[in-house]
C-alpha cells in the first residue's frame, strides 16, 4: 500500500502544510497580536512587543465576574442535562414506544430554530414564571442547548452494549443494579462522556439566550468576549484566542482517546 | 430460571440485539415516561414560544404577542380566522430575501461539499495509509473544534482581511493578493474552518470501523486503492458520510455570527438578514416568516437524515 | 473515573447546588435607594457614568446608590427591548430604572415610558424645546453630532460641502468610507444627508417629526447617488464597515483617509491614543451631517422611579451638563450654554449645538436604514 503511495510523499506534505496554514494560520496570527504594541499594514512584525495588552484582560473586573460565572454555571447545567436526559437516552436506545422517533427528531429540530425570533415570546414566558434575572433561569436557557447532545449520543451508546453481556451476568446470580453499573453504565461511558464534553461547550458558548434572561444581573462568558472582541484594539481579542484556546487544547487531550474511538460516529445512529 | 427470564421479559429491554424489538404496552409506557422530562423542557421553553411566534406571523396580534406587536413596525393584523399571510408575501417579494436565499443556499451546499470533500480525504488516507501524517491531519483538523465561533471569525477576518497575513505575506513579493473579507468567499473560508471538525470526527469514525479484513480482501482480489475506496469505503461508511453533511449544513444554515463579520453587507445569510429585520429595521413579523422558512429547510433536512439513518438501521438489522 | 452508579449521587448534588445557589442569589432588586442605569452605547458614554456622573450624582443625593450595567454598541437592544416590553404588560420588575439607549424614543413611542410631570422635575424647562418633543417621553441629556474626520496628511483641505465631499471621493477611489446605516449612526448620518439634499426643508422637518411613509419615496434620488459612489468607497466593491468602531478602526489604521465619525467617540478616541493625531474632524454645510440628542427613559413599571427622576433631573442640571461638557466626552449639552461653565463651551464657538441637523423619527429612520440596504450595497 505504502509503495503506491510513495510517489505522494511530496504532495501529502504540501497538504499536510497548507491544512496547517488554512487551520492554524488565522489562530496564530491573531494570538501575535496578542504581544504587540503596534502594528500596521504591510509590515510582517509589529513595532513593539508589550504585555499591556494582557493586563487590560486580566485587570478588566467584569470579564473575570463573567468568567466565574460561567465556570459555575456550566457544569451545574452538564450535570442537570445528565440528570434530566440520561434516561430518556436508556429509554430512546433501548425500549420501543410511541413516538420515540418523533421525540428525537422534535429535539433536533427545536434545536434549529433562530433565536432572536423568540426573545419577545421567551421573555413573557420566564417573566411569567418568574425566571428573569434568576440563575435557575440561565441554566434553562443553556440546558436547552444541550438536550440534543445528551440524549442522541447516550442514547447510542446505551443501545451499543451488547444484550448478551447482560444476561450472562444476570443468568450468574448478579442483581439489576449491578448488572446495570458494572456492565451497561461502564460500557456507554466513553459515549456519556462525549456528550458531557459536547455539552459543556453547548453550554458554555450559549450566548444570545443566556443574555436575554440573566443581565444585568448575571453575565456570562461570551456577552463579555463578543463586545470586548469588538470594542477594544485588535489586540484584546488576540488575548483571548490564547486563553480560551488552552483550555480547548487540554479538553482536546483528555476527549481525544473517546472521540476518536469511533464513539461519536455511534452516537447519531437512530436504532 | 423461568422467574429470571420473565424478569427480563416484563422489563421490556429488546431481548438479543438484532431482532426485532417487542412492542408491549409495558415498555411503552415506561420509555415515555423516561423521556418526559426532556420532552417537556422542550416543549415549553422552545416548542411553546416557536407556537406563539407562528401565530404572530400569520397576524395574531393578542394575547402573547402583545408585546412584540407594540413595539414593531409594519405588523399586518389578521384579515381571516386563520390569520394572513400578508406577511409572508412581504418577504417572498422582497428582493432582499431572494437574494439572501440564493447566497445562504449556495454557501450552504459549496461549504458542505467542501467540508465533506476535505474531511473524506483526510480519513481515507488515514484510513489506508496512517501512520503519524495521518495522526498530524486529524489532529489539525479537530483544533476550530473549541474554539468559540466568536475568536474564529475574527482571527479568520485578521488573516484575509485589508491588512492581514495573506495580503501582508504576498505584499513583500510584490503579489496584491486580493482582500477576502466582505465577500462570500469569506464565508464559505469561515464556515468550512468552523464545521470541519465535526465531520472529521464523523466520517473516521465510520471508516474506522469498517474491518481490515473486508480491504485486504478485496485487495488480494486485485481491487485498486480507488476501487476499494469507490465500492467498499464509501457505501459502508454513507451513514456517518450523511450525518455529516446533514449537520454542517443545518449549522451553515442558519450561522449568523461568521457571515455578520466575514460577508459583504448585501445579500447576505439569513441568519443575519433575521437579526436585521428584527433588530434595525424593526420589523419582527418579517423577521419571524424568514425564520419559519429557515426552520422548515432546516427540518427538512433532519426528517432527510432520520430517513437514511432508519434505513440503514433497517438494512444492518438493527431496526 | 466513574466506577459506582452515579446517578443518584449526582441528583443530590445538583439539588444541593442549585438550593445553594438560590441561597446565595442576588436579590433582584434592592430597597429604593439604589437605581439601576442601563446603558446602551459605546465605551466612552460608559465612562461617563461609571467615573463621572454616577460618583457625583452620588455625593449630591448620599442616600442613592447607582447601579451601572453596560452594552456595547446596542448589541442586545433586542433583548432588552423585548425583556422591559414584557416586563410592561406582565407588571413586572424590568430590571433598570434609567435608560440611556437608541431604543428608548421607539419604547416612547409606544406609551412605555413614565413621564413625570414638569413639577417633579424642574430643570426640564431649561431643555431646548425641539429636542425634547423629538423624544416622545424620553428625557433628552446630551447630544453630540456626526462629523467628516480626515487624515490631515494626505487631506491638507477638506472639502467643506456635501458636493465638494462628493467630488472628491470620486477623485480619490477607495479612500472615503461610511458604515452600514443599520449598524452606526455615523454612516446613517452619511446617509441620511444625502438622501436630504435632495429634499426640500418642509419634507425634511416632516420627516423629523411625525412618521411619513408618502415621502419615502423620494429618497430615490439620494439612494441612486449612494449607489453610484460604490465604485469609489473603499473596496470599490459596495461593502461597507458593520458599525462605528469599524469606520474608526479603519481611519486609524489608515486603510482611508476620510470617512464620517461621531464626534464624541473620535474624541474619545483621541484621547484614548487609539485614534493618531493627524486626523481631524471638521462639519460640512449644505446640507450638515446630522447631530441630535441622547435620551434617557424610566420604563413605566420600573420599581425606582423616584429615584430614577431624581438622577435624570440631577443630569439636567447645569453641574451634570459641565461634566459632560468638560473631562473625557466633549459631549454637547442639552441646556442654554449660558448656563454653563465658559471654558468648557468655547470648544463649541461657531457650532449651534442646540439647534443640530435632526435626525429622522425612529420609524423613518428605521425604513430608511432598510430602503439602503435593499438598494445600495453590492448593486
Amino acid at each position: 500500500m505504502l509503495k503506491k503511495f510513495k510517489f505522494g510523499r511530496i504532495g501529502i506534505n504540501l497538504f499536510i502544510g497548507l491544512l496547517a496554514l488554512f487551520i492554524l494560520g488565522p489562530i496564530f496570527w491573531l494570538a501575535v497580536h496578542a504581544f504587540a504594541v503596534d502594528w500596521h499594514y504591510p509590515d510582517l512584525y509589529p513595532s513593539g512587543v508589550t504585555l499591556h495588552w494582557w493586563s487590560k484582560v486580566f485587570l478588566d473586573s467584569a470579564l473575570s465576574t463573567a468568567i466565574r460565572n460561567s465556570l459555575i454555571i456550566s457544569p451545574i447545567v452538564v450535570i442537570l442535562s445528565m440528570v434530566i436526559c440520561l434516561p430518556a437516552a436508556y429509554a430512546a436506545g433501548r425500549m420501543n414506544y410511541f413516538g420515540r422517533k418523533a421525540f428525537m427528531i422534535g429535539v433536533f429540530s427545536a434545536n434549529s430554530f433562530p433565536k432572536i425570533g423568540l426573545f419577545a415570546a421567551i421573555a413573557t414566558l420566564y417573566y411569567a414564571l418568574n425566571l428573569m434575572g434568576t440563575f435557575l433561569g440561565v441554566v434553562i436557557v443553556q440546558l436547552l442547548g444541550t438536550i440534543i447532545y445528551m440524549t442522541w449520543i447516550p442514547a447510542a451508546a446505551f443501545a451499543a452494549v451488547p444484550r448478551n453481556l447482560e444476561e450472562a451476568a444476570r443468568d450468574a446470580g448478579a442483581n439489576k443494579f449491578t448488572v446495570f453499573r458494572t456492565i451497561t453504565l461502564r460500557m456507554a461511558m466513553p459515549g456519556i462522556l462525549v456528550a458531557i464534553v459536547m455539552s459543556f461547550l453547548a453550554s458554555f458558548d450559549e450566548a444570545q439566550g443566556s443574555y436575554l434572561v440573566g443581565a444585568p444581573a448575571i453575565y456570562t462568558m461570551p456577552t463579555e468576549m463578543y463586545s470586548l472582541v469588538q470594542n477594544y484594539p485588535i489586540q484584546v481579542a488576540a488575548v483571548f484566542s490564547i486563553l480560551l484556546a488552552l483550555p480547548s487544547v487540554l479538553l482536546l487531550g483528555l476527549a481525544r482517546k473517546h472521540i476518536m474511538g469511533g464513539q461519536l460516529a455511534e452516537g447519531f445512529q437512530l436504532k | 430460571m423461568i422467574s429470571l427470564r420473565s424478569k427480563r421479559n416484563s422489563e421490556g429491554s429488546l431481548a438479543k440485539k438484532g431482532e426485532r424489538p417487542s412492542s408491549h404496552v409495558r415498555p411503552g409506557v415506561l420509555g415515555l415516561a423516561l423521556s418526559l422530562p426532556p420532552l417537556l423542557l422542550v416543549g415549553v421553553f422552545i416548542g411553546l414560544p416557536i407556537l406563539i411566534g407562528l401565530t404572530f406571523s400569520l397576524g395574531f396580534t393578542a394575547g402573547p404577542n402583545r408585546v412584540i406587536s407594540i413595539i414593531g413596525q409594519q405588523i399586518h393584523k389578521k384579515s381571516h380566522w386563520w390569520g394572513t399571510l400578508q406577511a409572508y408575501s412581504d418577504v417572498l417579494h422582497d428582493s432582499r430575501f431572494r437574494g439572501d436565499l440564493v447566497l445562504t443556499i449556495f454557501v450552504t451546499v459549496l461549504s458542505t461539499t467542501l467540508v465533506l470533500l476535505l474531511a473524506l480525504a483526510i480519513a481515507l488516507y488515514q484510513r489506508l495509509i496512517g501512520g503519524r501524517k495521518a495522526s498530524v491531519l486529524v489532529t489539525l483538523s479537530i483544533v476550530p473544534l473549541f474554539v468559540p465561533v466568536v475568536i474564529s471569525a475574527w482571527a479568520i477576518h485578521t488573516f484575509y482581511g485589508g491588512d492581514g497575513f495573506m495580503r501582508t505575506f504576498f505584499s513583500h513579493f510584490g503579489i496584491n493578493f486580493p482582500t477576502l473579507t466582505s465577500t462570500p468567499s469569506a464565508i464559505v473560508i469561515g464556515t468550512v474552518w468552523t464545521s470541519l471538525p465535526f465531520a472529521i470526527l464523523m466520517i473516521s469514525s465510520g471508516l474506522q470501523a469498517i474491518p481490515d479484513a473486508l480491504i485486504e480482501s478485496a485487495k488480494d482480489c486485485g481491487a485498486s486503492s480507488l476501487r476499494v475506496i469507490a465500492n467498499i469505503l464509501i457505501p459502508l461508511a454513507k451513514t456517518p458520510i450523511i450525518i455529516a453533511g446533514s449537520f454542517t449544513s443545518i449549522g451553515i444554515l442558519g450561522s449568523f455570527t461568521i457571515p455578520l463579520f466575514l460577508g459583504p453587507n448585501q445579500p447576505t445569510m439569513l441568519g443575519v438578514e433575521i437579526s436585521n429585520f428584527f433588530g434595525s429595521y424593526n420589523r419582527p413579523q418579517q423577521s419571524l416568516v424568514m425564520a419559519f422558512i429557515v426552520f422548515a429547510i432546516a427540518s427538512g433536512i433532519a426528517v432527510m437524515y432520520v430517513r437514511s439513518n432508519v434505513k440503514s438501521a433497517k438494512e444492518s438489522g438493527r431496526l | 473515573m466513574f466506577k459506582k452508579s452515579m446517578k443518584k449521587p449526582l441528583a443530590l448534588f445538583a439539588a444541593a447546588s442549585l438550593a445553594a445557589i438560590g441561597l446565595t442569589m442576588p436579590a433582584s432588586h434592592a430597597a429604593s435607594q439604589t437605581i439601576q442605569v442601563y446603558i446602551s452605547a459605546d465605551t466612552n458614554i460608559q465612562d461617563l457614568w461609571v467615573k463621572t456622573l454616577a460618583p457625583a450624582f452620588k455625593l449630591a443625593y448620599p442616600g442613592y446608590d447607582v447601579n451601572v450595567t453596560f452594552d456595547l454598541h446596542g448589541d442586545h437592544d433586542a433583548q432588552e427591548t423585548a425583556k422591559i416590553t414584557a416586563a410592561a404588560v406582565l407588571h413586572k420588575d424590568p430590571g433598570v430604572d434609567l435608560i440611556d439607549g437608541g431604543f428608548v424614543t421607539t419604547l416612547g413611542a409606544a406609551g412605555l415610558l413614565y413621564r413625570p410631570t414638569a413639577g417633579l422635575m424642574p430643570n426640564i424647562k431649561d431643555v431646548n424645546k425641539t429636542v425634547l418633543a423629538a423624544g416622545k417621553g424620553g428625557i433628552p441629556y446630551r447630544a453630540s453630532s456626526v462629523l467628516l474626520a480626515y487624515n490631515s496628511t494626505n487631506v491638507p483641505t477638506p472639502p467643506a460641502t456635501l458636493d465638494a465631499l462628493l467630488t472628491w471621493i470620486k477623485a480619490h477611489p477607495g479612500k472615503f468610507t461610511y458604515n452600514a446605516p443599520s449598524g452606526g449612526g455615523s454612516g446613517y448620518s452619511f446617509v441620511q444627508t444625502v438622501v436630504d439634499k435632495y429634499l426640500s426643508d418642509a419634507d425634511r422637518k416632516t420627516l423629523v417629526a411625525q412618521a411619513a411613509p408618502e415621502l419615502e419615496t423620494k429618497w430615490a434620488q439620494g439612494l441612486e447617488t449612494l449607489r453610484q459612489l460604490n465604485k469609489y468607497t473603499y473596496g470599490q466593491n459596495g461593502t461597507y464597515p458593520a458599525n462605528n468602531a469599524e469606520t474608526l478602526k479603519d481611519l486609524a489604521t489608515g486603510l482611508v483617509d476620510m470617512g464620517t465619525v461621531w464626534s464624541d467617540q473620535f474624541s474619545s478616541a483621541l484621547k484614548a491614543g487609539t485614534m493618531p493625531a493627524n486626523i481631524k474632524v471638521t462639519q460640512i454645510s449644505n446640507p450638515s451631517l446630522t447631530g441630535g440628542a441622547s435620551y434617557l427613559g424610566i420604563p413605566n413599571s420600573s420599581t425606582n422611579k423616584t429615584g430614577a427622576r431624581l438622577l435624570a433631573n440631577w443630569v439636567l442640571s447645569p453641574a451634570a451638563q459641565n461634566l459632560i461638557v468638560g473631562g473625557t466626552l466633549n459631549g454637547f449639552p442639552v441646556i442654554a450654554l449660558n448656563k454653563l461653565d465658559p471654558k468648557g463651551t468655547a470648544a463649541f464657538a461657531g457650532v449651534d449645538i442646540l439647534n443640530l441637523r435632526a435626525g429622522y423619527l425612529s420609524a423613518n429612520a428605521n425604513d430608511l436604514k432598510s430602503k439602503w440596504a435593499s438598494t445600495v450595497p453590492g448593486k
